[in-house]
């Protein structure tokens, strides 16, 4: 941990090849930083590579060549256990497609990454039920997602991800299912869980979405074209 | 992971696909109920019989000449036990007394107009006949011409052969003999314990006159009378030194060894003998049949593997969401475990209750009395889970090493 302390994810010369009847380069060494409490977003064509940084980041793909760090955890040289631990508490993931487990009622998806982290169940409960209410579903706990509009969908897996407290949000197209108002109130808590101090990485092909963060890495080919300063945070 | 969470998981998905589980469960049933049936009805004959032999025969030594190669019977039969070597048999110390037993062949046994052809009498001592055996009536007398018959037999006729009746018996060389039923039994001391499960009809004569089986004595020099097979009753508390002593005997100086062939082995077994080579029996043919029960047990395991493969495929999609959210590959082997242990259990424990009842149903039609075979009852409730759990393996392990981000990308 030779970066400084307020460093939460440090990508250094990362590469990825996929070998998929040839060699396919998804990224070519990419570097970035988030510093903790940032707001980032990634903005690509399809294929650029940016859920390939965004699964790098959150362990659930391991790069080629070069080294990812997550809140001071090497996720690059973890054993696959690790990089499960990493996922459970480091990360929290928000989902184009919400991802829920459909059988499951809201509060036991928002628990579930507590069941995996070893808290017992009568704490469980209450943190995701106080989530739930945090993110505006404390009416909705004992619902299963199939009860649910799409944005409240997106709402409880947003809870979810918040469920372990972890040191970042990576967010994958979160209103690409969803329509404008909701996308619009989906990026409005992610403001204010922002202003809370949480860390988000986005990752978006949506212009006016991706205006919400502080800064815009632009990714193409798997290079990092440019990062863009967004003036004024908001439109 | 938390085991109550991931049986709450399971519960759901179960009561998801109700229909499906339902018949994989049925499938589990079937084997388990199959191996209960067969071993329950198994464990019923089995103490049924050795119950019959240990209670009336605790104290009986039974004599008798086997021949090397079991391929002939009949040799088993050869009258090599003359009145010598009775007497020598009644002096060994421990032996209370000696029944020697023949065969006396009929063409035919008449009683009134009702004849029952080919009818096999057999020559007993009266002491044959104790209070226990006796129905009715009583016992001959030595060289009296009466007879005693058992109950299959005096049912055998139309109207039932009480004492006092007649019966008329047609010799193999044509003459016949008017004899006085005395007696009633329901079996006979002495008889040899595996003739218990078949209860012929039989017809019980005085020695003398009727039994005319004579050999000359190899010991005495002149023609007796000789016998087949013999019991003894003995001290039951010197059985073990009483057995080696007879056995001594038969094995050394004795008419019946100078009478029969060399390869004849002449062999004193007691009650117990008996009652530990039947049961030996009886469980070898209840392992043999319970274990083609559990080929049925089997099927219902590969019935369990199908659907867990099924359900790992339909739940690819779960697996990505528990991984990307803290599940290690460890946690989805667990969940998927427990689903197939789970329908295994559930097949054990509805299969015990339907296999016993089947198993009472067998001992019900088969006249014996109802044993509970606890030891393959527990057996089959631990094998019901294991071959969930077997079962479950291969598909807990595809499902552990799915791929997240393929799978998250899974319709």
């Amino acid at each position: 941990m030779s970066e400084s302390a307020n460093t939460t994810v440090r990508v250094d010369g990362v590469s990825k090849q996929y070998d998929l009847g040839g060699t396919v380069t998804a990224l070519d060494d990419v570097s970035l930083d988030l510093s903790a409490g940032s707001y980032t977003a990634v903005m690509g064509p399809s294929g650029s590579g940016k859920s390939t940084l965004l699964n790098l980041i959150g362990g659930l793909d391991t790069p080629s060549s070069g080294q990812v760090v997550v809140n001071g955890q090497d996720v690059s040289a973890a054993s696959e256990a690790e990089r499960a631990d990493i996922r459970g508490t480091e990360v929290g993931f928000v989902f184009q497609t919400f991802n829920l487990m459909p059988r499951l009622t809201a509060v036991e998806n928002v628990a579930l990454p507590l069941v995996f982290d070893g808290w017992d169940r009568t704490r469980r409960r209450e943190r995701a039920a106080s989530l739930l209410s945090s993110v505006g579903l404390g009416d909705r706990t004992d619902h299963v997602p199939a009860e649910l509009s799409g944005g409240q969908r997106q709402r409880v897996a947003i809870a979810r991800a918040l469920s372990t407290d972890p040191a970042l949000i990576l967010a994958d197209e979160p209103t690409g299912n969803v329509d404008t108002d909701t996308g619009a109130q989906i990026l409005d808590l992610f403001d204010a869980l922002h202003a809370a101090g949480n860390t988000f990485l986005l990752v978006t092909h949506e212009r006016h979405v991706a205006e919400r963060a502080e800064r815009i890495v632009h990714v193409e080919d798997g290079h990092i074209r440019s990062v863009e300063d967004v003036s004024g945070g908001q439109h | 992971m938390d085991t109550g969470e991931s049986v709450r998981i399971t519960l759901r998905s179960i009561r998801a696909h109700k229909l499906r589980s339902a018949l994989t469960v049925v499938g589990v049933v079937i084997g388990i109920a199959s191996v209960i049936t067969f071993a329950t009805f198994g464990a019923s004959v089995e103490a049924e019989i050795v119950g019959d032999i240990e209670t009336s025969n605790a104290g009986n030594i039974y004599v008798f000449g086997t021949p090397a190669g079991d391929d002939d019977f009949d040799r088993t039969l050869q009258p090599v036990f003359t009145e010598y070597d009775i007497q020598q048999l009644e002096e060994i110390a421990g032996v209370q007394a000696v029944l020697p037993r023949g065969i006396v062949q009929t063409q035919s046994v008449r009683h009134g107009n009702q004849t029952l052809a080919r009818q096999q009498v057999t020559a007993v001592r009266p002491a044959s006949f104790t209070q226990g055996v006796l129905v009715e009536g009583r016992s001959f007398g030595a060289d009296e011409e009466a007879v005693v018959v058992n109950e299959r037999m005096a049912g055998s006729f139309s109207e039932n052969l009480t004492t006092g009746e007649r019966l008329t018996m047609t010799m193999p060389d044509g003459g016949e003999r008017n004899v006085t039923v005395v007696g009633v039994v329901n079996g006979t001391r002495g008889e040899v314990p595996v003739s218990e499960f078949a209860r012929q009809p039989r017809v019980y004569v005085p020695i003398d006159p009727f039994y005319e089986s004579v050999v000359e004595s190899p010991s005495v020099g002149v023609r007796q009378r000789a016998y087949p097979q013999v019991t003894l009753v003995i001290d039951p508390r010197e059985i073990p030194e009483t057995q080696s002593a007879i056995q001594t005997y038969l094995s050394g100086e004795s008419d019946a060894r100078s009478l029969s062939a060399d390869d004849t082995e002449l062999v004193a077994r007691s009650g117990n003998d008996f009652v530990e080579e039947i049961s030996d029996v009886i469980e070898r043919i209840t392992r043999f049949v319970t274990g083609i029960a559990v080929i049925a047990l089997v099927v219902g395991a590969i019935g369990i593997a199908n659907v867990m493969l099924v359900s790992v495929t339909e739940r690819t999609r779960e697996i990505g969401i528990m991984k990307a959210v803290g599940a290690r590959n460890r946690d989805v082997m667990q969940v998927f475990l427990v689903e197939a242990a789970l329908l295994g259990t559930i097949g054990s424990l509805l299969g015990v209750p339907l296999g016993l009842l089947v198993g009472y149903g067998a001992t019900r039609y088969a006249e014996v009395t109802f044993s509970l075979a606890p030891l393959w009852m527990g057996l089959a409730v631990g094998v019901g889970v294991l071959v969930g759990v077997v079962a479950g393996l291969y598909p807990a392990w595809r499902a552990a090493r799915v791929d997240p981000i393929d799978a998250l990308r899974h319709e």
